[in-house]
């Protein structure tokens, strides 16, 4: 059943976002959805959810752009057919239900574009106390379209989108699914997965605690970044690669190319890098007090440092493979280096 | 009051007022002396410590701080009050002390204390404990006319190359020289060469 | 070719043109006097901001008063032509150096904790001291760029939500605990590479850190939260 729109609500009570991205004059319609349930106090219902339900269908084009923006809750985008965007967004609290009142859904749509955000209106302190509220988004986009997922404290999920698509969240996890053009994939304290992820250029995933692991994953550049989390690349192509983590093991399953560059770093964390019938490449690997291993048939050559000879551990390892088209470098401090051959 | 850009200010003791700084300023016009013992006590320390450095004594510094407050006492009818009356005998004081060393430079006093000076930079065992205030406060006293107050105004003050040049009527380029030969003795003083 | 005084002074207050700098800086990778003088300027730069105000002797208020009682005397008060005020636009004093770091890197002293340094030659012994010279250099870049960061991140926690600020401090202190083992591999073999790299590495993942906080904090305080998930992806600075 397709809903009619409301009429465009202006003069909102709202301030104006203080964050709004741009001011595209072109704005065609904004929608407010205010809980239209009574303030008075109702009771509480300890630990009853309250939700309230909250549907929409607007067109924007196959190569639309949605951008959502939440605070506290869940975005869960999927990229489906036809050319209109389906959002279900539930507003939900363990409070009284007059609370749902202290979140409002925004819509705004403007030419070939779809802002969602979630606005609280009621100050919320660190501690998340002031309501109690949150909303969790289930948005369904044209397949081809962009989009632009980010939520403050709750999970993103992002699924057969084939535009270009961002996902970020501060405390949650960022799961990708069959995206050919992910271009950020980002966490604080979540883990971010990948899964069936390209991009015609350069692809950045990042976290500072949580795990990054892809799963298939294809692209020009890769810049991959954790600070305690590990870095877990399986079926991983691409013509540059920067990794890095501090206290994270970092393993790289998959191919090279020729004349690519490939950086992998890591503090205390282990590297293993296992390459199926790799190009020729050009290998430099160093570690502080970790042990560098390589069971590929390798031309060991140039300074050589700590080289104790067959059957000692070494610490450092320069060596070439074929024509030494590509370039490695893998750097720790105390974690062991494998280069192994699939 | 228009905005205008004030370089940070160091934190100075200060008596506690008890009434607005415009007030105050008004009784010292008025010839409340009073009053301008309140405004003395809350702007001596930073005019007093610009004074030792560019004099180069804590002697000269305390016979330029009476004339200066003096001079302030005089010319407080004129002040506007467009700008803060801080700003106001700062500036009074830096004309102060600029007029007093280019009058001494006139007439050479501290000839006989520059070679001093020279002489008695001896390439010594290079320290490697971290600078003492002190130390620093007396080696900036020991530095020769001419660089000291470069490196007062430019490095202690903030003021810029050109600033100094302005105020101390050299060229940029001189001002340059000069802080960077009063950085080098600095550097030798305090067992650094 | 050394550089000429005015650029080391130049050099020294972070004023020189980029292509200056550069000649400068590739200077500096060969000349240990050219280096230790700059350190030393730098040293001095710092403890000129330490300078703290003298208070003016107690004698002093009272010859003052003397003086004024005695004018008020004599000269009755005249009115001055108005003065025009002039306005300061001094140049803001950009001494944020941080506390002086010479104490810790002094050739000779034994690492908290580690082994004492193999015995070395004497040139062994000054190469590692020239090396450590210069990582000290370096070190104190990073350190300033820290100390200001970390402030900055400090000044303003209550920004963000409990877990999300012990989430970063957590990682911070992963970071300084790689930094410090790093630190102690230099001064054990302050000849090795990788000690080095790895050392430089953690700094500026540090800073990067400090940076995407600092950001984070300040999208928070503007109310925009769902800005501040944007900022986890863009404004660190690379290498």
């Amino acid at each position: 059943m397709r809903l009619t729109l409301p009429i465009v609500i202006a003069g909102l009570a709202l301030a104006a976002p203080a964050g709004a991205q741009d001011t595209d004059p072109r704005l065609v319609v904004r929608e407010v959805v205010r809980t239209a349930t009574a303030r008075a106090y109702q009771g509480r219902n300890a630990g009853q959810e309250q939700t309230e339900r909250i549907s929409r269908k607007l067109r924007v084009g196959r190569d639309g752009r949605v951008t959502i923006a939440n605070i506290s809750g869940e975005i869960a985008v999927t990229g489906g057919g036809g050319d209109e965007v389906s959002i279900e967004a539930v507003k939900r609290t363990r409070g009284d239900r007059s609370e749902l009142a202290n979140v409002e859904v925004v819509i705004e749509e403007r030419a070939g574009r779809v802002e969602i955000r979630a606005e609280h209106t009621r100050f919320r302190d660190r501690r998340g106390r002031g309501d109690s509220a949150s909303v969790d988004f289930t948005v369904t986009v044209p397949a081809s379209a962009s989009v632009d997922a980010h939520s403050v404290s709750g999970s993103v999920k992002v699924s057969g989108v084939r535009g270009s698509v961002r996902a970020e969240s501060v405390s949650g996890n960022v799961t990708t699914t069959d995206t050919p053009n992910l271009e950020l994939a980002k966490s604080v304290s979540g883990d971010v997965s990948l899964t069936g992820a390209a991009a015609d250029g350069d692809l950045t995933a990042g976290s500072v605690s949580g795990d990054i692991t892809a799963k298939g994953l294809k692209a020009r550049g890769l810049d991959l970044n954790s600070v305690s989390g590990d870095v877990l690349l399986t079926d991983v192509a691409c013509e540059r690669l920067t990794v890095k983590s501090v206290s994270g093991n970092i393993e790289y399953t998959g191919t090279i190319v020729r004349t690519g560059r490939y950086e992998i770093n890591t503090h205390s964390g282990d590297v293993r890098l296992t390459l199926s019938n790799p190009p020729g490449f050009e290998l430099t690997a160093n570690s502080f007090s970790g042990s560098v291993r390589s069971d590929l048939p390798l031309t060991i050559g140039g300074n050589s440092g700590d080289d104790r000879g067959r059957g000692r551990e070494r610490h450092n390892m320069r060596a070439t493979f074929g024509d030494g088209s590509a370039t490695l470098s893998i750097r720790t401090f105390s974690g062991g280096i494998v280069i192994a051959r699939r | 009051m228009t905005a205008r850009q004030q370089r940070p200010t160091l934190p100075f003791p200060s008596k506690e007022a008890t009434v607005s700084p415009e007030d105050l300023v008004a009784q010292c016009q008025a010839g409340n002396v009073d009053a301008f013992e309140t405004l003395y006590h809350q702007h001596a320390a930073r005019l007093y410590t610009l004074a030792c450095r560019m004099a180069g004594s804590p002697e000269d510094g305390e016979d330029l701080l009476q004339e200066i407050f003096l001079q302030a006492y005089r010319k407080l009818g004129s002040f506007k009050g467009d700008a803060a009356i801080g700003t106001w005998l700062y500036r009074l004081a830096l004309n102060h002390c600029l007029d007093y060393v280019r009058s001494r430079q006139a007439k050479m006093n501290k000839l006989t204390d520059t070679l001093d000076a020279e002489t008695s930079i001896q390439p010594t065992a290079r320290r490697e404990t971290p600078i003492a205030r002190l130390d620093l406060e007396r080696a900036v006293e020991r530095l020769p006319d001419g660089c000291r107050e470069a490196f007062v105004l430019h490095d202690v003050e903030g003021f810029d190359h050109k600033e100094v040049g302005r105020l101390l009527g050299i060229a940029e380029g001189t001002s340059k020289s000069q802080v960077f030969k009063a950085r080098m003795k600095l550097r030798a003083l305090l067992g650094r060469a | 070719m050394h550089p000429t005084e005015t650029a080391i002074n130049d050099y020294v207050d972070g004023t020189s043109d980029p292509f200056e700098r550069n000649a400068i800086d590739e200077h500096l990778a060969a000349c240990a006097a050219c280096r230790q003088l700059i350190e030393d300027l730098r040293e001095l730069k710092s403890a000129t901001a330490t300078l703290e105000l003298r208070p003016p002797p107690v004698r002093a208020w009272g010859r003052i008063e003397r003086a004024i009682r005695l004018e008020q005397r004599d000269r009755p008060r005249a009115v001055f032509p108005s003065v025009k005020s002039l306005y300061w636009l001094g140049a803001a004093a950009a001494i944020v150096l941080a506390a002086l770091i010479f104490p810790r890197f002094l050739p000779g002293r034994a690492p908290a904790g580690g082994d004492e340094p193999a015995e070395m030659s004497a040139s062994a012994r000054q190469a590692a001291e020239a090396i450590e010279s210069e990582l000290r250099l370096a070190e104190s870049h990073y350190e300033n760029a820290i100390k200001g960061l970390e402030a900055a991140a400090k000044s303003d926690q209550d920004a963000l939500d409990p877990g999300t600020a012990a989430t970063l401090q957590k990682n911070l202190a992963v970071i300084d605990q790689a930094i410090s083992e790093s630190r102690a591999a230099m001064r054990a073999q302050p000849t090795s590479e990788p000690a080095q790299q790895s050392l430089i590495e953690n700094f500026k993942t540090k800073i990067a850190l400090l940076q995407d906080t600092v950001a984070l904090i300040n999208e928070m305080r503007k109310g925009n939260e769902a800005g501040a998930a944007r900022i986890v992806s863009g404004l660190k600075n690379k290498g």
